[in-house]
């Protein structure tokens, strides 16, 4: 069935109206209001309404910020091109090597995580990563190391993970295992290669899923404040922390939105040419 | 043998519903009196105030915050009257003053002829045009906190052991620019005058902060700060004190904080009342029961950080019920460590805001340190 | 065939080394919360129940507990609700600002949790909602309505597109086909939804510290006793609550199999 074209009558608006609604109120409303604020003013650790953009010039002309903004954005590539690829494998298993049943338990297993404290989890990261935690005591039986793993980026990576693997793993698998299995079938029976056929058959007809997947990983990263602090030990600062740090210097709740309004921007424009990408019909050879 | 399995079930429906029920019966009173506290973690937690709770019928609602700022934000987002009782800071409590967030206090309430330190009565901030807004309860002092099997206690006498070679990439911050700024202004020998800072001392502040980066190992909150000297992952810590190492040295870590000959800085914690709260009388009893010297033994042994005793007879009463703890932090008269007697010897500092600077100058700076 | 034989070893290998990095940290948390220590350090200590009892005797927990239950209840099924009636409005319809729509629904996600925090608190304190177990749930059904939305879209999506016009064509009223047709063949979708925007409920944080004011929840408390003094009752209630509702999940899991497999039988 073809959607209807728009007739609006109580059965059709029963089911538009109540997100319109209740997105204005509790969404459109506090991120206008988030904008409003970030031209307010603070004096004597007391916000006042104005219209100024000093909150904003001050902001921009700090080399500290735009240090930020770049280290955020590259660590937080980084882990989404890290995590898409580790999760490959794995999915590309889950998805064509293993029984139904199978793929159907794991990918239960996968959701468990989501029931545990992300919090909870990365406090035992900090055990495992330590110098004297459990890795290092098992590297140390082998005459290695110590490592220094926490407070670097490898930290804050393994927290970032902590977080988008298990999702990045159920998107990814889920797309392939949609593949119409004839198409693989049948590319086999060409003659096509192992290889050629994951390049030539299963990326592109997974494209929408894995772009979709790495755009969560990307979000996800982006505004994770806990990886890049409690594992990462701020070094250096993200986004995120910089927000927190920028609250603490007399109530600078209107630069703290500066911040929150560039990321937000950053994270609607690679949301959209992501989702334009993912869902662009482009038959490449 | 049937009445024997049925005993046995009833015994295990009824300890079923016993353990269902255990959570439940402490709000099983009807009249008891819910009072709202704002205060840095562990000041609500049973061991500081489950005696109180149970002697006089209420019971404590705390929210924590992690830090002054923190708390301002969350009164200032909050209907009035939502807190009944406020653990500040004490270079907070002008604030809240300023912003009408508390209630004057009458000063005979409180016993301020039994204080340990004079200053402790007439504390900065805490009087405005002659009248009392907030009632000093604990303190404690920072300054150099370190791993004992990399720096010696002589080292550990100045903050330049910061930038010992040996502790490379395994200094830590607690992250917050107000105590740590303030130190490297002691180090810079600005004494008594480190937080009035005019424009070349305040350069020379952050330059040699700067210097110090290339030592840093990271940024932590409490938590972290805790997990980090625990675990050796840090070994010398700025911007704590005795109130961090104390807690890990009772659990068996080789750490330790000491008062460097630059000196050091004490933060201070105080009690306000709420204001349009209608529970005033049994908040004003619970201020006087934390300066009791039962509420001081507490304060001493508090799970969550310890801060030591501010009335004589708070004191006393350490000594003798925790000698040991007494010891180990040094309050004993005579000691040579005695924080009343580092404050008599001018080697220790209250915990102020910048004079010449706003906390934004500084908390650039800081956000620029952290990230060169 | 030996080649793709071991292949599939390497595969299967990786799969398991993935799935161990996966649940290394919950098996730890597990662990160190029967340790005794109060860091918990390697060597481990004793085993110790003292965390457990600690958190079972606090009634703050259990409060927090109660709050927690109440805010994903009801979350989830309001996120379950308006996903719906997006998701529905979508496959069915064909409007003006279309685009613009679907926009507003799917964003929030998109926002750092910590600006949506600060969004919220001040938005809620201006209108005088702040501090209340509800403005959780407010803003938690923003956040989690885009998830409910995804997965009924997709349900949506395989059904026959003949079936709802055939529905009418006998005579059924949009109503009714809704309540008799549409519902039913939903029905898995929105017990998945239910589940997840639970789950997502669950464990948020950082919305839920900024403006929950004293009514605190589960993950609130783990994040005050992390940022305070870390001890393992973190670990203690991790524990408990993953094992509460991991044997929620599964019963439900399995009761979900059991009623599909009785209905495959008819």
């Amino acid at each position: 069935m073809k959607p209807t074209k728009n007739n609006l009558n109580i059965y059709s608006l029963t089911f538009r109206l109540p997100i319109i609604i209740w997105q204005l109120l509790f969404f459109v409303g506090p991120v206008l209001f988030m904008v409003a604020m970030s031209f307010f003013l603070v004096k004597n650790y007391r916000m006042t309404e104005a219209f100024e953009f000093i909150n904003w010039t001050k902001m921009f002309s700090k080399n500290y910020f735009w240090d930020s903004y770049w280290f955020t954005i590259i660590i937080a590539g980084t882990s989404t091109l890290l995590t898409m690829l580790i999760a490959f494998p794995a999915s590309f298993t889950l998805a064509f090597k293993v029984s139904d049943n199978i793929r159907r338990w794991a990918i239960f297993m996968l959701i468990i995580p989501f029931f545990t404290s992300y919090l909870v989890r990365t406090f035992s990261w900090y055990v495992i990563l330590a110098e004297k935690g459990v890795i290092n005591a098992f590297f140390s039986y082998l005459d290695l190391g110590p490592f220094k793993m926490l407070n670097t980026h490898i930290g804050t990576l393994v927290g970032y993970m902590t977080l988008t693997l298990p999702l990045v793993i159920i998107l990814q698998t889920v797309t392939m295992a949609n593949i119409d299995r004839n198409l693989i079938e049948a590319a086999y029976n060409l003659g096509c290669k192992p290889k050629s056929i994951i390049q030539r058959v299963i990326i592109p007809l997974s494209k929408t899923g894995f772009i979709i997947a790495a755009v969560f990983c990307f979000i996800l990263s982006f505004g994770d404040f806990v990886a890049p602090f409690y594992l990462g030990g701020s070094q250096e600062p993200t986004l995120p922390i910089l927000i927190l740090d920028t609250t603490k210097s007399g109530q600078q709740w209107p630069r703290a939105a500066v911040v929150a309004i560039v990321m937000m921007i950053t994270l609607f424009s690679i949301a959209f040419i992501g989702i334009m990408t993912a869902y662009s019909k482009s038959f490449k050879k | 043998m049937t009445t024997k399995k049925n005993n046995r079930r009833n015994f295990l429906k009824l300890s079923g519903a016993t353990a269902l029920s255990i959570p439940f019966v402490s709000r099983a009173w009807a009249s008891t009196v819910e009072l709202n506290m704002l205060a840095w973690y562990g000041h609500g937690e049973p061991d500081i105030v489950s005696e109180f709770e149970a002697a006089n019928n209420v019971k404590f609602v705390p929210k924590y915050y992690a830090g002054g700022d923190n708390m301002l934000a969350l009164i200032a987002q909050s209907p009035p009257g939502t807190y009944d009782i406020i653990l500040s800071d004490a270079e907070f409590v002008q604030q809240l003053n300023m912003a009408g967030y508390i209630e004057d206090l009458e000063p005979s309430d409180y016993p301020f002829d039994d204080m340990l330190h004079e200053d402790f009565t007439k504390f900065p901030g805490h009087w405005a045009n002659g009248k009392l807004h907030s009632v000093m309860v604990r303190g404690g002092h920072l300054g150099v906190s370190y791993n004992k099997t990399v720096i010696s206690e002589e080292e550990a006498q100045s903050y330049s052991c910061f930038w010992k070679p040996e502790v490379k990439g395994k200094v830590g911050h607690f992250d917050w620019h107000l105590p740590n700024l303030g130190m490297m202004s002691l180090y810079k020998g600005n004494g008594s005058g480190l937080w009035d800072l005019d424009n070349k001392k305040w350069q020379a502040v952050q330059d040699v902060t700067m210097s110090l980066r290339s030592q840093v190992g990271g940024y932590f909150d409490y938590g972290g700060t805790f997990n980090s000297l625990k675990n050796g992952e840090m070994l010398a810590m700025c911007g704590i004190g005795d109130w961090i190492t104390g807690v890990l040295e009772k659990d068996g870590a080789p750490v330790g904080s000491v008062i460097p000959k630059e000196g050091g800085i004490q933060w201070t914690e105080s009690y306000c009342i709420g204001k349009g709260t209608d529970k005033v009388d049994i908040i004003k009893k619970f201020i006087n029961y934390m300066l009791s010297p039962v509420g001081q033994v507490k304060s001493a042994q508090m799970a969550a950080y310890p801060g030591f005793c501010i009335t004589k007879a708070g004191r006393a009463a350490l000594i003798e019920a925790d000698p040991k703890e007494a010891k180990r932090s040094h309050q004993m008269e005579g000691m040579p460590n005695d924080p009343i007697a580092l404050i008599n010897d001018g080697r220790i500092h209250y915990r102020d805001i910048p004079k010449q600077q706003t906390l934004e100058d500084w908390n650039d700076f800081w956000s620029e340190y952290k990230n060169a | 065939m030996t080649k793709e034989k071991y292949l599939n070893f390497i595969l299967i290998t990786y799969l398991i080394f993935i799935f161990v990095f996966i649940f290394t940290p919950i098996a730890f948390s597990v662990i160190f919360s029967f340790n005794s220590q109060r860091f918990p350090t390697i060597p481990l200590g004793n085993f110790s129940l003292e965390w457990y009892i600690k958190i079972f005797n606090d009634p703050g927990v259990w409060q927090a507990a109660i709050n927690s239950v109440i805010v994903s209840l009801v979350t989830c099924i309001l996120a379950t609700f308006l996903g719906f009636c997006t998701a529905y409005s979508d496959y069915r319809y064909r409007f003006k600002f279309k685009g613009l729509y679907l926009a507003l629904v799917l964003l929030p996600p998109t926002i750092p949790l910590i600006i949506l925090a600060l969004a919220m608190l001040a938005w809620l304190s201006k209108i005088g909602m702040s501090g209340q177990l509800w403005s959780i749930i407010c803003a938690h059904s923003v956040l989690t309505a885009p998830f409910a939305m995804a997965i009924i879209r997709l349900r949506l999506n395989q059904i026959d597109p003949d079936l709802e016009s055939a529905a009418w064509n006998l005579g059924g009223s949009e109503w009714a086909t809704m309540r008799y047709v549409i519902l039913p063949y939903c029905k898995p979708a929105i017990i998945s939804s239910l589940c997840l925007t639970a789950a997502v409920s669950f464990d948020e944080f950082a919305i839920s510290w900024f403006v929950s004011g004293l009514n605190k929840t589960v993950p609130v408390i783990i994040l005050e006793i992390v940022q305070g003094n870390i001890d393992p009752q973190v670990n203690a209630i991790g524990t408990f609550v993953f094992f509460t509702s991991m044997t929620l999940v599964i019963t439900a899991q399995i009761f979900f199999l059991t009623w599909q497999m009785k209905g495959k039988n008819k």
